[in-house]
């Protein structure tokens, strides 16, 4: 089992991943806190040793994906959470990337999640095929359709 | 698009109280960071039933007998079968059947071959060849298993000239138990005390039921030369019995034929 530290230490690096994580797969407070509590538990009692600070990011981010997957199937807590709720928790955010994050949660699940893997965190899609376990072709489809259904929604002007 | 979607993510972020409710409840599950593991009670309860469950519903199964096969000569035997022809028990009635329960390895096996092991091992076919008398009574319920095993035994024994296989429920075999005797002893003794009611069932316990069937020759005829009219009694109360007594007076007809030429 790792030390309150370590554990601390991984909440202050990865919350912030988390919680995207759990807005871009329609969470809501009580699920996303639920997730938080279920994601650091595992890795507080789990033994698994880091290459180094990429692949613990990697970890947060697959355990994060599975959990939340996993609590949108179970049978007792479908909760559906309605769009304007979800847009609410990021209290300051601008007119514009407001609309962009509306967009954004309007695709369905698989685009979203391409989308900040690629875009906000950097992955290539060879990476976002290992960390989904999906082929690598098949995301390269997902980034290019899912830039495609942006680009409708957000007018096409400035965004490529 | 790239910078705009990068800003618009990088807008949302964890709350401080989200992390602190995180650390207080990872503080309360791992007991202060000193527990390594948390067992899941709510799993490990079903597994348990579960496997408690198919233990107890198993062996109740397997281990309840469904019907019996009572077999006399001296050595007297009853066989426990389970529902799936298997022999589960072996209990002798007598010295001489304990002896044969302990000699024989035929617990687990099939009724039909557990029946013929008995009837080829050194003391039955001994007995046997000394034309000694095999009674085979199956006890169960009325059912399938009951008539199947019944007619199995009836192909067993139909080398053997002096085995006879008969029927009775397994209500009647409460009493024959507590008198300590195996059911064909039983039935023989019931015979017998019509005809003598001092006869207790101590004596013809290690009595072989050749010798039994002699016993209850000679206490007819010496009943028919008291009065006519208790043989008459005996002879009508013959007349309503069951295969088992037809099959006793079938024997006893032919002992008495032999014992006239000796």
């Amino acid at each position: 089992m790792r030390s309150e530290q370590e554990v601390n230490r991984a909440i202050e690096r990865y919350s912030d991943t988390i919680q995207r994580l759990c807005i871009i797969h329609l969470k809501n407070r009580a699920d996303t806190e639920d997730i938080f509590q279920t994601v650091f538990l595992k890795y507080a009692l789990s033994s698994v040793l880091f290459e180094n600070d990429e692949h613990e990011k990697a970890w947060f981010i697959r355990v994060t994906i599975n959990a939340c997957k996993d609590l949108l199937k179970s049978f007792f807590r479908t909760r559906m959470v309605s769009l304007e709720e979800i847009l609410e928790q990021p209290a300051a955010l601008p007119p514009d990337n407001r609309d962009i994050l509306e967009a954004v949660l309007s695709l369905p699940q698989k685009y979203r999640e391409v989308i900040y893997l690629h875009y906000y965190e950097g992955y290539t899609a060879p990476e976002i095929s290992s960390i989904l376990g999906k082929n690598v072709n098949t995301i390269y489809t997902l980034l290019t359709r899912s830039r495609q259904m942006l680009r409708e929604k957000l007018g096409g002007d400035g965004y490529e | 698009m790239n910078d705009k979607l990068k800003e618009t993510f990088h807008w949302i972020r964890a709350d401080e109280v989200l992390k602190n409710n995180t650390r207080v409840f990872l503080a309360r599950k791992t007991k202060g960071y000193t527990k390594a593991h948390t067992i899941n009670y709510k799993y490990f309860v079903s597994a348990a039933a579960c496997l408690i469950f198919l233990l107890f519903g198993g062996h109740w199964l397997y281990f309840t007998p469904t019907a019996q096969i009572s077999i006399d000569i001296n050595p007297s035997l009853e066989l426990g079968v389970n529902r799936f022809d298997r022999v589960i028990s072996v209990t002798g009635y007598n010295d001489d059947g304990l002896d044969l329960a302990d000699a024989l390895d035929i617990k687990f096996t099939g009724y039909t071959e557990a029946v013929n092991q008995i009837l080829e091992s050194e003391t039955v076919a001994a007995l046997l060849s000394d034309d000694e008398l095999v009674t085979i009574t199956v006890i169960g319920k009325d059912g399938a298993q009951s008539s199947k095993i019944l007619s199995d035994m009836k192909s067993c024994t139909e080398h053997h000239q002096n085995a006879h296989c008969y029927f009775a429920h397994s209500d009647e075999v409460a009493e024959a138990h507590e008198t300590g005797l195996s059911y064909g002893k039983y039935k023989a003794l019931l015979k017998i005390q019509e005809l003598d009611p001092s006869v207790t069932s101590d004596e013809i316990r290690d009595m072989t039921m050749k010798e039994i069937q002699d016993l209850i020759d000679s206490l007819l005829s010496g009943n028919k030369n008291e009065t006519q009219q208790n043989t008459e009694d005996v002879q009508e109360h013959h007349d309503k019995g069951h295969g088992y007594r037809h099959g006793m007076n079938e024997k006893k007809n032919n002992i008495s034929t032999q014992s006239k030429y000796h």
